[in-house]
């Protein structure tokens, strides 16, 4: 609260096209998670402006952003964050809830994004009934349950194991080839590798945007 | 986000803290269950005090003979007979507060009728009697002047004593015999029910000359008479004339200011106030109680949705990530306080139900289930859990979604 404005995003000039598939790096302090915060509509820049589908983010109230946020993006976490009281399908359910979907119309849509994510044995299953891979696929599928545009996934394979990992890259990488843009943040190499273009950040600014042509 | 899903959701919540959900109502519980079993007991009392006066009549004093003590050693309440027809014409001059009085003799007898035995008290008095006493009739009628005058031999009889001698709801015209005396029936009493102590449908009015000629001459010789009913003209004037009553009679029977009457005053609204004082005493003690514990168990649902909040805000950010508005947060902890107070409010009602059965059968002490009391608990309740509720719903609507979302 002093008088020094820290700036967690400094001059950044970003555009990310429908379909695309973006990594971005960098270590702990560089900006990536509050850069992830204004592209997944979480937060607002205090300075400057974000479009996101012909809307002008920057001016938009909270009822707006989290409609923008129910019907458009999708959040994965690393850390899952589903509800321990809900099943695999109620979590998944979730947002549908709260873009006033009707029952039928939601648990068919919910038991979809569960089949699609391998999950379908799985529905009724609470998150501390399932592994850590399957909780990370509910939590896929409740991101992708409305049909968003763009899905956000910060750190998707941090708390799994390798395997697992690939395997949850894996399915990413297959809702990417469905026209479904992906931002992902991490720090780890291959991952990253993953991403059709990798942004490298420090200190709040891009130090590199680039095409990986490994992919 | 509809209602329903809402509560769906709430639900889910409380009852994985079931324990807590009801340790949190427990305010809500003493107090509904307190409101209802006040209500119950004030109404239960007015109820009964309504009852008595329509029972004995209002406004009423009975003067009973008593023979007067000797050195704190009574000689029993029948062993004489101590007013006379002269007292009643003398209080009728003297007071004009008195709007009339009813004598009455008195004896238990046999009777016979139709070949049914039956043991019954019979009553000989005029007709003021029944308007003082709110005796109604299912059938027939009162003495006539004539009857009264001339001592016939014409009786008016109860429910109980019908019940007992008769096969038929219509004894009108039949004959009984009272201690072997053929009377016949001219009227029948509407039902008044029991008291504790004593079935008042159980008798048998005859004029007070026919009973004094033919059935009690030897126990009430000359004008003597057993009680009179005294019909005060207000409520306002009860208790003066219940002390001019006392003076006058004093008077006539020559006994000092100090010294032992040789009759007592018995005055139905004294026992009625003392009632319904004491319920009264008991309503303000329950509404206290009642007062204090709904509030306290507002404070502890806002404490305990307060905790809730806190512990809950990791889960508020992810609802608002994935697009959870603040209306959608802030009616979600709404209706998780409403549930825990609507939840203790149902309880409570149980329970205060439970308590009013329990005290009117234990204790013979009539409640009356007041309906409007249960609705007026409900709303209690849930404004109790809509205004504690209200603080700690806001704060988590208020929550930033990134700084939730980073709660650990």
């Amino acid at each position: 609260m002093g008088d020094n404005k820290l700036l967690a995003l400094d001059k950044i000039d970003l555009s990310i096209n429908e379909g695309d598939f973006v990594s971005i790096m960098g270590s702990s302090g560089s900006g990536k998670s509050t850069l992830m915060n204004i592209i997944g509509c979480l937060d607002v820049p205090s300075s400057g402006e974000y479009h996101f589908r012909n809307n002008n983010v920057s001016t938009l109230n909270s009822n707006k952003l989290a409609e923008l946020r129910n019907k458009d993006i999708g959040f994965v976490f690393q850390n899952f964050n589903l509800l321990p009281r809900l099943n695999a399908t109620e979590n998944v359910v979730l947002p549908l809830l709260y873009s006033g979907k009707n029952l039928k119309e939601r648990n068919k849509l919910a038991i979809e994004a569960l089949e699609s994510v391998g999950l379908k044995d799985r529905v009724h299953h609470r998150p501390n009934q399932l592994s850590g891979g399957q909780q990370q696929r509910v939590s896929i599928a409740r991101a992708i349950a409305g049909s968003p545009k763009l899905i956000l996934a910060d750190e998707p394979t941090g708390a799994l194991d390798s395997k697992t990992g690939l395997e949850i890259m894996k399915i990413l990488n297959d809702l990417n080839a469905k026209g479904i843009t992906i931002v992902l943040v991490t720090h780890e190499d291959d991952i990253a590798n993953y991403g059709s273009r990798i942004i490298k950040m420090k200190d709040g600014r891009i130090l590199e945007d680039r095409k990986n042509v490994n992919n | 986000m509809s209602i329903t899903d809402l509560i769906y959701l709430s639900q889910k919540s409380l009852r994985s803290n079931i324990l807590r959900s009801i340790l949190t109502s427990l305010g809500i519980i003493i107090g509904v269950s307190s409101v209802i079993t006040m209500i119950s007991i004030g109404s239960g009392a007015r109820i009964e005090v309504e009852q008595q006066i329509e029972r004995f009549g209002s406004n009423n004093l009975i003067v009973r003979s008593q023979s007067s003590s000797n050195r704190g050693v009574s000689m029993g309440a029948n062993s004489v007979n101590t007013l006379t027809l002269k007292d009643m014409e003398a209080l009728k001059e003297e007071l004009p507060a008195i709007k009339a009085i009813a004598p009455r003799v008195s004896l238990s007898t046999q009777i016979v009728a139709n070949g049914n035995n039956w043991l019954a008290t019979v009553t000989g008095t005029t007709n003021d009697y029944f308007d003082l006493g709110n005796w109604k009739f299912e059938n027939g009628r009162s003495f006539e002047e004539e009857e009264l005058d001339s001592g016939s031999r014409v009786a008016i009889i109860g429910k109980t004593v019908q019940k007992n001698l008769f096969d038929t709801d219509s004894p009108i015209d039949e004959v009984i015999r009272i201690n072997k005396v053929p009377f016949t029936v001219i009227g029948l009493l509407d039902a008044k029910g029991g008291t504790a102590w004593a079935d008042l449908d159980d008798t048998i009015i005859v004029p007070l000359k026919t009973a004094k000629q033919r059935l009690v001459a030897k126990k009430f010789p000359g004008d003597q008479i057993r009680s009179m009913t005294i019909n005060v003209r207000s409520s306002d004037l009860l208790f003066k004339t219940e002390k001019d009553v006392d003076t006058v009679m004093r008077k006539l029977h020559k006994i000092s200011a100090n010294g032992n009457p040789d009759f007592v005053i018995r005055n139905y609204a004294q026992f009625l106030n003392a009632r319904q004082e004491s319920s009264r005493v008991m309503s303000i003690l329950l509404a206290t109680v009642a007062g204090i514990s709904l509030i306290v168990g507002g404070i502890g649902i806002m404490n305990i949705m307060l905790v809730t909040v806190t512990e809950r805000t990791k889960e508020i950010g992810v609802c608002m990530s994935v697009g959870a508005k603040k209306r959608d947060i802030l009616l979600q902890f709404l209706i998780e306080s409403l549930m825990i107070s609507l939840i203790g409010g149902l309880i409570g009602i149980a329970l205060g139900l439970g308590v009013i059965f329990g005290v009117s059968e234990y204790f013979k002490w009539k409640m009356s289930l007041d309906y409007m009391s249960i609705v007026l608990s409900f709303i209690f309740s849930s404004s109790i859990g809509i205004i504690f509720g209200f603080y700690p719903a806001r704060k988590a609507a208020n929550l930033n979604p990134i700084d939730a979302l980073r709660y650990e």
